[in-house]
């Protein structure tokens, strides 16, 4: 497998392809993994810290065995076919071997190059040997040739004199060589606007003008002021701050036609957390449009709005003026009244959008796949992450502009893909290390070595090690301490591996970095030896202590001491642990028989793995059933059929119709369901895509005259027959939807009224429509269809809900009177068929499924995923996955991303024959339980369960080790592994027990 | 611990703060979560940020796993802070 491209969407299909056993090959052309969203501050609509979530998926997929990184490094030629491609790569020269680097930062402290630092958005400058950003991964330099004195000039080599580690290297060339491999999933990724094109907007030439990008640096802790938002003009702290949406999107002149998907909700997010940093931050956002159509994201710019005093303005700007004394920016806009309007402001951000990136044309050449007329790679809406070339795939923003979540489940839905062309082939590229037997240390006493590692001049220079090391060496259990230079170079180990032995250690810490990164490392060293695994504890003296306290070298090594033992009294107390693991029945339930649920079928069978697939009713296809086409034209119903008929001919699904669960009981791997025809159903996972329903709607006289109709009814009305020239049709948007008691939006209304109202133009030019909306959010590509609706002369005018159109019967038509702010005044349109685009609410039953499977719903009803950003498909729940409309209203395309995504993540689980528990996990010791059920509360996993006694007992494949149940639990009935009460009690009495 | 912390003797009024003497630094434990506090300092290493050393990081699997016998523990034993994070 090859994923071309390591930003959030690549990490996530490979790490999916990875786990389900196939060898994954991630390229990336930057030094380090982490794309786009490793620039980003924080993620909407939950204001998580992005560098918090997408580190962790960093480290993983640097560490995860069957994932080979190949960073600096991009694909120059592909042949072959589906199943059998050879991809040529060509490798930039790092000129630092990753190997022997330490990532300490020495070589960038020495460096005389000064370049505009990229990844900060030229904001400010680092070196010609850098690392990408200080999370980088892998954590080792490069340097940048194109800037490096050596290699341009032929003098300096300071950072090489400077590296104890010997990690410089001038000999290393370029490289190119080749990858077998079976498929290929595209996830090149994006390039934000160059806004200096729209010069009346002042960028590159208006200092205090920045871009949403550069806003998410000055936002960012680890940014260039320190998360501290600085003007760039004096240094001074902005107050009064604008934010102007659409800019490089929805403009076909200069700049792109479609909408980038995202810039609504990050300049709510930038507005949100300006005013988290600074209270006293006023911000103003002028757009044309919001589009907030997804999942809890009106509520979200509600918070804005209400909670955070953003002022929204819908208003176009022409242009930015600057003061030239103050450098302060002036806006003219009109208000939604009329009046001119004259802000001063501090500083002006740009929402800038997405587009394909500049060498797009050329990637799709090499790769051999089909573009679109704007260089996003073809699919079509029924397979969206399908490119035109057999065996490649696309997920993210290739595909046309998205967010994180969305690329996400393409990451994951491209993986199903791909494992279901090469189901055969799983594992056969995995080698397994055989290791010695494990040494049983029952019995013995503690003889606990320490090692202190130098890490070069970065814990030694700043750090007495020798000190630490004899202070070590006087704790009790002690039975060896030295100091060494590099700890986890291979010479390093070696000798941690030659000392266990020597010494008869049982127990081992090293005092060096964090054990976040380096901890397995050690792990895998000391289990080398037939040492346990958990025998072992990592001190991090280095980004906890020498690197924060070098001016202090004395308390710097007082605390280095105070760290190492407290880690030696706590590992004086560890216990081995061993894992056990469970068997997994490779099948899984499908719940619910829409496009949804039929796609995640179709997929798990296509995977290999046994499929029961069960519906309520006594069709399949769920609400599909009344689509006719999309948007795209595409038709649906000839696809339904079809999907259908794939369903009936696959002898690995099992479809159950007029059926529902009636109960469950197991945990992930090992569930038993019963359903309500008396079926029993053993599976491995369960996948909850139990569909949404459609609003009835109340609002204007719908039912009282059948030419009221819904968007639904007048898409089956036009297939009947043509529109007459003569035929008005007023369109009203957002009916039972963005307004209590369904305060969302339902994100296909508006899809549907251009959908239709293109058809009816297009058939019938002169009937006229009109179409009375709120935001029309024809998010993505899909602005180009509302262009189309415009350029074939369909009528849109807004509407506030305060004043909503209102409608008078008038013989067998209608008159409809709205607020018509743009025109001047009220306006009064006639009618003769009046269209409501009525909106998706959760079905009534997903309260009893969420009942039956202990998941949980959203303040609307739709059932919750594990994390919005990075796991739209997972519940927190093991081995319970979701997809469509249960989730949130989406369309097709989106439905069957998600299905995919679904379907994939479940077959990462379902092709394991066993599930190894986790070493930290909760043990829980029965016989002082009082089962009074504060564990089975608190736990979000579900670990604990009332047992055939009636008490409780505690399911380890569910636990995660998170510890809230001992915490909680007042007899101490719970227990983690390495993290036991006397184990951290012990850590506190050794950095308190001095007296 | 430090002898620093323990000289104050007389006993302290919940209502009234007692006199700091000159010099004097609180020792403070910090309970971090492994996935994002613990990380964010070490973070604040990576940026090479500063801050005073009479503070100890104990690692936690996730802040949940905190136990009130472990703050009553450190106060009892004198530490002067407990820093939860997560």
């Amino acid at each position: 497998m090859l994923v071309a491209g390591a930003g959030i969407g690549g990490m996530q299909a490979a790490l999916d392809l990875a786990g389900s056993g196939f060898m994954v090959h991630l390229l990336n052309d930057e030094p380090s993994i982490g794309g786009t969203m490793s620039r980003l501050d924080k993620t909407f609509p939950t204001g998580d810290c992005a560098m918090c979530m997408i580190s962790p998926r960093m480290v993983e997929s640097s560490r995860h065995p069957n994932v080979r990184m190949h960073t600096l490094a991009r694909a120059v030629k592909v042949t072959g076919q589906e199943g059998d491609f050879t991809v040529t790569v060509a490798e930039k020269a790092r000129y630092v071997d990753a190997d022997r680097c330490t990532g300490c930062g020495a070589c960038e402290a020495e460096c005389p190059a000064r370049v505009a630092n990229v990844f900060n958005q030229g904001l400010d400058k680092r070196k010609a040997i850098y690392a990408l950003f200080p999370q980088a991964v892998p954590n080792t330099r490069a340097i940048d040739a194109e800037h490096c004195l050596f290699l341009t000039r032929g003098v300096c080599r300071k950072c090489e004199k400077v590296c104890d580690a010997n990690a410089v290297n001038f000999e290393d060339t370029d490289k190119e060589y080749e990858l077998q491999v079976g498929s290929i999933i595209l996830t090149p990724g994006l390039k934000t606007y160059d806004p200096a094109i729209r010069q009346e907007l002042g960028y590159g030439r208006l200092k205090n003008v920045v871009t949403s990008l550069q806003f998410e640096r000055l936002l960012s802790a680890s940014g260039p002021f320190g998360g501290v938002v600085t003007r760039p003009s004096d240094g001074g702290h902005p107050k009064r701050l604008a934010w102007v949406q659409c800019v490089g999107s929805r403009n076909a002149h200069n700049a792109n036609p479609w909408c980038s998907s995202v810039c609504c909700m990050y300049a709510a997010k930038q507005s949100i957390i300006a005013r988290e940093h600074d209270p006293e931050v006023e911000a103003t956002v002028f757009y044309m449009e919001l589009r907030a159509f997804g999942k809890d994201f009106d509520k979200y710019i509600d918070k804005a709005k209400f909670g955070s005093g953003v002022k929204y303005r819908r208003a176009m700007i022409s242009e930015i003026i600057e003061d030239p004394v103050t450098k302060n920016l002036r806006i003219h806009s009109v208000d939604e009244e009329g009046r001119l309007v004259n802000e001063e402001f501090d500083m002006v951000i740009l929402s800038i959008g997405f587009e394909p990136r500049p060498d797009a044309a050329e990637f799709a050449k090499i790769f051999g796949i089909e573009t679109d007329q704007y260089g996003f790679a073809r699919t079509s809406k029924l397979a969206p992450v399908a490119t035109s070339r057999p065996g490649i795939y696309v997920a993210g923003t290739y595909q046309g502009p998205k967010d994180i979540p969305e690329t996400v489940i393409q990451g994951s839905g491209s993986a199903a893909q791909a494992m279901a062309l090469l189901g055969e082939s799983r594992g056969s590229e995995i080698e397994e290390v055989v290791l010695p037997e494990e040494r049983d240390i029952t019995g013995e006493e503690p003889r606990v070595g320490v090692i202190v590692c130098h890490c070069g001049v970065n814990i030694a220079g700043t750090v007495d090690v020798q000190k630490v090391a004899e202070a070590a060496s006087h704790q009790p259990g002690v039975t060896h301490a030295e100091t060494i230079i590099y700890a986890c170079a291979p010479d390093g180990q070696q000798k941690i591996r030659d000392l266990i032995k020597e010494k008869g250690l049982n127990r081992v810490v090293v005092a060096s970095c964090t054990p976040r990164t380096h901890a397995p490392l050690f792990q895998d060293t000391i289990r080398e030896v037939g040492l346990n695994r958990f025998l072992f504890e990592l001190a991090d003296i280095r980004e906890q202590c020498s690197w924060c306290h070098m001016n202090d070298k004395e308390k710097a090594t007082a605390k280095a001491i105070e760290i190492v033992n407290m880690n030696v009294a706590k590992t004086r107390l560890l216990d081995p642990v061993t894992s056990n693991s469970v068997g997994v029945t490779h099948a899984a339930l499908v719940v619910g028989g829409g496009i949804a649920g039929m796609t995640a079928s179709l997929s798990l069978a296509g995977q290999g793995y046994g499929v029961h697939l069960v519906e309520r009713d006594t069709v399949l296809g769920g609400l599909l059933n009344k689509v006719r086409r999309n948007l795209e034209g595409d038709d649906v119903q000839a696809y339904l059929d079809d999907v259908r008929n794939k369903i009936e001919q696959e002898a690995r699904i099992t479809v159950h119709l007029g059926a529902t669960v009636a109960a469950t009981e197991g945990f992930v791997g090992n569930f038993k369901t019963s359903l309500t025809d008396g079926t029993a159903i053993e599976h491995g996972a369960v996948l909850l895509t139990s569909g949404g329903a459609e609003y009835v709607p109340t609002e204007y006289g719908y039912g009282t005259s059948p030419n009221v109709m819904t968007q639904r009814e007048l898409e089956s009305w036009l297939a009947a027959g043509d529109p007459k020239a003569s035929d008005r049709f007023v369109m009203i948007q957002c009916v039972g939807s963005r307004e209590e008691p369904a305060n969302y939006c339902s994100r296909i209304c508006c899809q549907d009224a251009l959908k239709n109202s293109i058809a009816i133009k297009e058939r019938q030019p002169r009937a006229r429509v009109v179409v009375l909306y709120r935001d029309l959010r024809a998010y993505g590509l899909k602005e180009d269809y509302y262009r189309k609706a415009r350029d074939l002369g369909v009528l849109f005018f807004l509407y506030v809900p305060e004043r909503k159109p209102e409608i008078i019967a008038d013989g067998s038509g209608f008159k409809v009177r709205v607020d018509g702010k743009v025109l001047g005044g009220e306006m009064e349109i006639d009618a003769d068929y009046l269209i409501l685009s009525t909106g998706l609410r959760p079905r009534e039953d997903a309260q009893q499924l969420s009942q039956t499977y202990k998941v949980t719903r959203n303040g609307d009803g739709y059932f919750m995923e594990a994390h919005v950003k990075l796991r739209p498909v997972d519940f927190p729940s093991e081995g319970l996955f979701l997809a469509g409309l249960a989730h949130a209203p989406k369309n097709l395309e989106e439905t069957i991303s998600q299905s995919l995504a679904a379907a994939g993540r479940a077959g990462t689980l379902l092709s394991r024959d066993n599930l190894t528990v986790s070493g930290i996990i909760a043990k829980h010791n029965r016989d002082i339980c009082m089962s009074c059920l504060a564990c089975f509360r608190a736990c979000p996993f579900g670990s604990p369960f009332i047992d055939a006694d009636g008490r409780v007992s505690h399911n380890e494949v569910k636990c995660t080790g998170c510890g809230i149940c001992a915490g909680i639990c007042p007899a101490k009935a719970f227990q983690v592994n390495c993290f036991r009460d006397d184990q951290i009690l012990a850590m506190i009495d050794s950095v308190t027990g001095n007296d | 611990m430090t002898a620093d912390g323990e000289k104050i003797e007389e006993r302290r009024s919940p209502e009234k703060p007692c006199e700091i003497p000159a010099g004097w630094k609180a020792n403070i434990i910090a309970f971090a979560c492994h996935y994002c506090a613990f990380a964010a300092a070490d973070l604040a290493g990576v940026m090479r940020l500063s801050y005073s050393p009479n503070s100890k990081v104990i690692r936690l699997p996730c802040t949940g796993k905190l136990d009130h016998i472990y703050v009553l523990r450190a106060f009892e034993r004198g530490i002067d802070g407990v820093f939860v994070a997560g």
